[in-house]
């Protein structure tokens, strides 16, 4: 019998063993496989959002100081429903140190029932942004005229359809890339646009604590600083000069994010590290076990004329084989959790979450299955070696 | 005898966990105030089609002789399982909904789980019937 041959028999004829074997390292490559998409998933969420937030100091009204309106702001791009003056805005470009300073209105969710789309409406201004434009230029190059919008990915309108907003309709003109943010369910158009919207909103009975009549409504000011100028020092300025607002670092913001994420990655690679010791101690024993249980075996092949070389081959072989049917498995298994629940693990973790190109994914597959298959054979090879060295004489005389 | 029942209890077990599951952990959305939406239904089709998927099963026990048309009949409520959340019973539009973050992806895996054993059970069988 060829040596490919008997690896396959030798694997069938022991269907509980092969299958335990194949099971044990199922379940160290879906760990793997699981927690690496996961980890390089929330890292993705937060380029993504460092890309979206491209400003150097945000400045919000006091009435929206409370911790959780930064955090969503900032964590999941969810605005809220706190409006200042227009003025303020050239109040804040007054302050020395200032390159460009960008408004940007909010309009609440919604009130809409379950079944249809909860949106944020968020107003620009297109001739002073640098936070939407180069998004929403990603996927149009067409200019946000009055009553046009751009929507999110996750907003279920498409190009050139109507979205209507409190009863005024709104065109589509372009949907805009996945950024793994709350961000993705909402709908970008200019100021003049939002103030139109929030004239409807308040005619028909919904209240944002807001007066429209002959003073146009900003929600915050965004801040980007001259080269060279000290961000904080700007921002102490703004603080100072401009009554009635808070202005925030972004980059203090987004590296409370980035030390929360690097927690949740720290405690996923832990876990996998713990997964993956306990699974090689398994292996070990059990390859030991099995090695030992198949001496007599071994020792009847030795006496018809296979080499020790061939012995220990047949070995890292079938282990080799099993870690690679495990590990196909264990990706087959964890893409399908992991992608199917995407959304439920992004909204349980709170943190931005952007899934992994296909590319990616399939270089992830391949190196969990090279993993899955080294270590099984690694596993076997002290057995292996220790097999090879045994009389084959004795063996058959101890029985077995 | 014993070996023989382990595909059908697995059915079994599965159609159970789709049934139950669709009008409990992993059911459609919930509301406060009482109402529902048209995602409700689509957990109610769940919910039959897990049953009748467990009687199939049950039946494939009770009458061996019948196990290759029971397996092809699992495997085409199976199916219809699949494409009944979303496809067939439109589900609430937002993904952050219960019905499109939970109900949907679960019962699509445990409906091809189904598929998949049922189809595999239905081929061996077939095979089993032509062998001499």
């Amino acid at each position: 019998m060829k040596e490919k041959n008997y690896i396959l028999y030798s694997l069938l004829r022991r269907p509980v063993r092969s299958v335990s074997l194949i099971l044990l390292t199922a379940f160290l490559s879906f760990s793997v496989f699981a927690g690496s998409v996961i980890s390089v998933s929330l890292e993705s969420g937060l380029k993504s959002l460092g890309a979206r937030m491209g400003a150097d100091i945000i400045v919000l009204p006091s009435s929206a100081e409370s911790k959780t309106s930064f955090k969503n702001l900032l964590l999941q791009g969810t605005t809220g429903a706190f409006y200042m003056s227009g003025d303020t805005l050239e109040r804040v470009k007054e302050v020395e140190g200032i390159e460009v300073a960008t408004p940007q209105t909010f309009l609440a969710s919604l009130k809409a029932d379950c079944c249809s789309v909860k949106i944020q409406v968020i107003g620009i201004d297109p001739d002073t942004d640098f936070i939407m434009k180069p998004w929403i230029d990603e996927s149009c190059s067409q200019e946000l005229g009055d009553m046009e919008v751009a929507v999110g990915c996750r907003v279920t309108a498409d190009v050139n359809e109507t979205l209507r907003i409190y009863d005024e309709n709104c065109r589509v003109i372009a949907k805009l890339a996945e950024t793994g943010t709350g961000l993705d369910t909402a709908v970008y158009c200019t100021l003049s646009t939002m103030n139109r919207l929030l004239r409807a909103a308040e005619e028909k009975g919904v209240t944002h604590k807001i007066t429209t009549e002959g003073e146009e409504m900003i929600s915050a000011v965004y801040v980007r600083v001259k080269d060279g100028a000290d961000i904080e020092q700007v921002n102490s300025r703004i603080n100072g000069h401009v009554r009635k607002v808070t202005a925030v670092r972004m980059r203090s913001m987004l590296t409370g994010v980035s030390d929360t994420l690097s927690g949740v990655s720290h405690t996923i690679t832990l876990l996998i590290g713990a997964v993956w010791i306990l699974a090689l101690v398994i292996l070990l024993i059990a390859y030991s076990m099995m090695i030992h249980e198949r001496k007599r075996e071994f020792a009847v092949l030795r006496v018809a004329g296979a080499s020790r070389r061939t012995m220990r081959s047949i070995i890292l072989k079938e282990a080799a084989l099993c870690g690679a049917a495990g590990g196909a498995l264990g990706v087959i298994i964890a893409a399908t959790c992991v992608f199917s629940f995407t959304k439920l693990i992004e909204t349980k973790l709170g943190l931005p979450y952007l899934s992994p190109d296909a590319g990616r994914v399939i270089l992830f597959a391949l190196a969990t299955l090279l993993i899955s298959s080294l270590v099984s054979a690694l596993a076997s090879v002290w057995a292996a070696g220790k097999l090879s060295k045994t009389d084959p004489g004795i063996a058959l005389r101890e029985g077995g | 005898m014993a070996k023989k029942t382990i595909p059908p209890m697995i059915l079994l077990i599965l159609g159970l966990i789709i049934a139950i599951g669709s009008t409990s952990f992993l059911g459609p959305c919930i509301h406060q105030d009482g109402s529902f939406g048209t995602c409700h239904w689509a957990g109610r089709m769940l919910l039959g089609l897990g049953g009748l998927m467990s009687v199939l099963a049950l039946l494939a026990v009770v009458l061996p002789e019948c196990k290759p048309g029971l397996y092809v009949g699992i495997s085409a409520v199976a199916v219809l399982g699949m494409i009944a959340p979303g496809a067939l019973i439109p589900l609430c539009a937002m993904d952050t909904m219960r019905c499109r973050m939970l109900m949907k992806p679960a019962m699509t895996i445990l409906c091809g789980l189904v598929f998949l054993v049922s189809t595999i059970c239905a081929i061996a069988e077939k095979r089993k019937k032509k062998a001499p």
